[in-house]
């Protein structure tokens, strides 16, 4: 079997990412894996390349309804049709056409939430599965930063039955997550594959200012004087707006993404970065995931995010090229209430709790009363699946608990955010690795000499040209005969 | 075109009878009994429905403008009418030709596969076959696909016939430049990202709203077009189905069903298992919207012609007002006459 060969025909590469070879070995060799594999090294490969040497279906479990969109529609846009996402977005009619002929499809892409419905596994129990993948596998423990309950019971769905290799994939996972994935995934003895977080080309920095008007400041300048692209990361909607609107004004090419934004809008604003029309985003954690861009220069963050996890996911998009880039946490006094605020807003309280109790023993609709008890979507989610579980005194318990470990969770990004060791280490430490080299550029504790990074002279700015509507269908339909006479349309 | 002066017409219509909120119910196209027959009786039915998701601030803020500017004003019942100077602004306003009451947001469908469409037609065009799909709802990408299937999407010809139907139906509908403008770069395609709400905002300098409102009217005077005139044919197309097809809520339409095969009021209310109220909406909207209405079995020809008779000589429909005039009639019968004898032409 050469893994080479398939490489080469069926995706165009010539070499493997760091990693990609020695998990697809294990998952062709029949065992269990989990994969802990940094953004953007690839990780989709993992289960596809197997694919095309195993008969039978690959079923991958993906948490988020646009994540799993946009990997269908990237796998699509390179040829591969026998492709199909269920999600619950689904109409009706969709799902049971869908789901009727799913024998059909070599790749179905499923939410944790579908998989929970009897129809759907007799179906799936029916066809040949040739591998099952977890994608995000760290949503399983309540330990990580995006906890999905309905994860859990990925482990039962396929209790008893003869199951062919689990793939467990993710970016970040510490021991304790680890553990989880093994033990919650029922894998038998997995093996355990883990690139190192380290990105050499990545220097880190960490700046103390006074307040949120002088982040304002500094964003604007740092912008207006060094190069992009590049992703802003915020604490809000509002904040994501307004800086955007701010950092037009100075001229700069930038605009902001959230799930506020139409489905259009945010396909346009992808595309338009990817382009290189835009050349900054300022985004909350929506934007990032899925997105396809390897020259993102620099990241910057104005907020301390919640966890070490979540902040080297989103850190990690840049410099995907191997570039040298820049990442920058800016933050002030005031930040630590605020994220605690965020973090502890959406893990509902005791009060909460009892109260949300009560109004479903009054046979209230279970979104009502959530909505009611002001308990977040993600807070109600979690409650459910303890619910099942055990008395409303455990679950507040166990709450309490999660409360207490992302309070822990947050101390452990702050002391990294407030250390005057090297980041870098740091960071390595917290996955249990060792920094065997130093970077030229490593952090901001190593070393103050920033690399340059010099506005190029091609940056767009923020002045886009309306033209004439004729002229707009003109280019969209019709002169791009011109192109493909001039053959620049081809690939 | 904003907001505040659609919110305007609206009341200038309800002369004087209604609250305030009747005109967010009606913009957000709500199905309830006082709604549907508000839209009949006050003539409103262009407006039913063009923002089904306006929030309560949105349009607060723009009845607030409204008074602060001396337009607009409330009676001691809390009811809504325009001022001298209001009318006078209500003159001053364009006309629109909004269709609410036929599209009720199925409108964006049709843009969605239009979109779709110039897109796909645009990359294949210029050779390239694979990009990503600027609309990723399934439903969408299935109707394209059945659409495209059998057209030579390759050919210079067809996209050219594209263009050039769009061209023509756009000219037709009448709308302003600035529609024009919106219209054509909401769409994408080869080498050519779309703009967003914002920066069609910031390019215009209008907020984004507003800008969002003269996109939805030009797609009814699209529609309005490709609906009535054969000239369109691929266009008509794409806005298939788009049309509601029955004016029924789907309840009322199931209650239809019952009463056809002869049961009664009643009868209905125990089969459904559902309010007697909620049926007497559902034959309140039957008698609005179905000409065949058999109005005598609910009340004698001689009480609906008074009843006519005086809703025209105290230019009134307020039931509670009618109601003392005739207090032999209830509510229920009162309802189901203005339904069936003010209908369509109020």
């Amino acid at each position: 079997m050469d893994l080479y060969k398939v490489l080469k025909d069926q995706f165009g590469f010539e070499q493997f990412r760091p990693g990609q070879e020695a998990v697809i070995s294990h998952v062709l060799a029949g065992n269990d894996t989990i994969a802990i594999l940094p953004t953007g090294m690839g990780k989709s490969l993992c289960y596809q390349l197997p694919a095309y040497l195993l008969s039978g279906t690959v079923l991958i479990v993906s948490p988020l309804v646009a994540l799993m969109e946009d990997q269908v529609a990237i796998m699509k846009k390179n040829g591969e049709k026998r492709v199909v996402a269920l999600n619950s977005f689904l109409t009706h009619r969709e799902k049971n056409r869908m789901i009727g002929d799913l024998a059909k499809y070599k790749f179905i892409f499923i939410s944790p939430e579908m998989l929970g419905r009897h129809q759907v596994l007799q179906q799936l129990r029916a066809i040949d599965l040739a591998l099952i993948v977890v994608d995000e596998a760290h949503c399983v423990s309540q330990w990580g930063f995006d906890f999905r309950p309905d994860y859990l019971r990925i482990g039962t769905f396929f209790q008893g039955l003869k199951r062919p290799v689990i793939l467990a994939l993710t970016a970040t996972a510490d021991d304790k997550v680890t553990n989880d994935i093994r033990s919650y995934l029922q894998l038998t003895s997995p093996v355990i594959h883990r690139e190192s977080v380290d990105r050499p080309n990545i220097s880190y920095n960490m700046l103390q200012v006074d307040n949120d008007a002088e982040k304002t400041e500094w964003i604007k300048t740092r912008l207006l004087s060094t190069t992009g692209p590049g992703i802003i990361y915020v604490s809000s909607r509002k904040r994501a707006d307004t800086l955007a609107g701010v950092l037009q004004e100075s001229g700069i090419a930038a605009a902001a993404y959230h799930a506020g934004k139409g489905q259009e809008d945010r396909a346009f604003i992808q595309e338009q970065f990817i382009n290189g029309e835009l050349s900054w985003i300022c985004a909350t954690n929506a934007f990032g995931m899925g997105i396809h861009k390897d020259d993102i220069r620099q990241v910057i963050h104005e907020h301390i995010p919640a966890t070490i996890a979540g902040y080297v996911q989103e850190v990690g998009r840049a410099g995907r090229d191997g570039k040298q880039s820049v990442v920058t946490l800016l933050h002030a006094p005031e930040d630590i209430p605020k994220t605690r605020f965020i973090m502890q807003d959406d893990i509902p309280q005791e009060e909460e709790i009892r109260y949300y109790e009560k109004l479903l023993g009054e046979n209230k609709q279970a979104d009502e009363a959530a909505e009611w008890a002001r308990i977040s979507e993600t807070g109600k989610r979690i409650i459910d699946y303890y619910r099942e579980r055990m008395s409303l005194k455990e679950v507040i318990a166990q709450m309490r608990e999660l409360i207490r470990d992302k309070e822990r969770q947050l101390e452990q990004m702050v002391r990294i955010v407030h250390t005057e060791q090297c980041v870098r280490e740091q960071l390595l430490a917290y996955f249990g690795e060792r920094k065997t080299w130093q970077p030229e550029f490593c952090c901001s504790n190593c070393d103050h000499a920033q690399p340059l990074l010099e506005k190029s002279l091609v940056m767009p700015n923020s002045t886009k040209t309306l033209m004439s509507w004729e002229e707009r269908l003109n280019l969209l339909l019709v002169r791009q005969i011109d192109w493909k006479e001039a053959g620049t349309g081809q690939k | 075109m904003d907001l505040s002066t659609i919110l305007l017409t609206i009341v200038n219509k309800m002369d004087g009878e209604r609250t305030i909120y009747a005109g967010y119910h009606l913009l957000r196209g709500k199905r309830s009994g006082q709604t549907l027959q508000d839209v009949e009786y006050y003539g409103v039915k262009s407006f039913f429905g063009i923002l089904p998701k306006l929030s309560m601030e949105q349009f607060e803020e723009a009845a607030q403008q409204l008074e602060q500017a001396g337009y607009l004003a409330k009676n001691d019942d809390a009811l809504a009418f325009v001022t001298e100077k209001g009318r006078m602004r209500v003159g001053q306003c364009p006309s629109y030709q909004f269709n609410g009451w036929d599209y009720r947001g199925r409108e964006w469908v049709f843009f969605e596969r239009l979109s779709l469409i110039v897109q796909t037609v645009s990359n294949m065009g210029a050779g390239e076959r694979s990009f990503m799909p600027i609309q990723k709802e399934q439903a969408i990408q299935d109707f394209v696909k059945t659409l495209l299937v059998k057209q030579p999407i390759s050919e210079p010809q067809f996209a050219q016939s594209i263009a050039d139907e769009l061209k023509r139906s756009i000219r037709q509908s009448g709308m302003d430049e600035l529609q024009k403008t919106i219209l054509t770069h909401r769409l994408s395609g080869f080498r050519m990202t779309g703009w967003t709400w914002d920066q069609l905002a910031d390019q215009l300098k209008r907020n984004s709203f507003d800008i969002r409102l003269l996109f939805i009217e030009s797609l009814h005077r699209l529609l309005t077009v490709v609906h009535t005139s054969d000239d369109f044919p691929f266009l008509r197309k794409v806005a298939a189905n788009i049309k509601v097809t029955s004016y029924l809520t789907e309840s009322s339409m199931k209650t239809k069903q019952l009463f056809e095969r002869g049961m009664s009021l009643e009868e209905i209310a125990a089969a459904r298992n559902l309010k007697r109220s909620t049926i007497e909406d559902h034959f309140v909207e039957m008698a609005i919207n179905d000409p065949q209405f058999p109005l005598s079995q609910f009340v004698s020809e001689e009480y609906a012609t008074d009843v006519i008779a005086k809703v025209n000589e105290l230019g009134t429909r307020r039931l509670r007002i009618l109601k003392s005039e005739f207090n032999a009639l209830s509510y229920f019968q009162l309802r189901l006459i203005l339904g069936a004898r003010t209908g369509g032409n109020a």
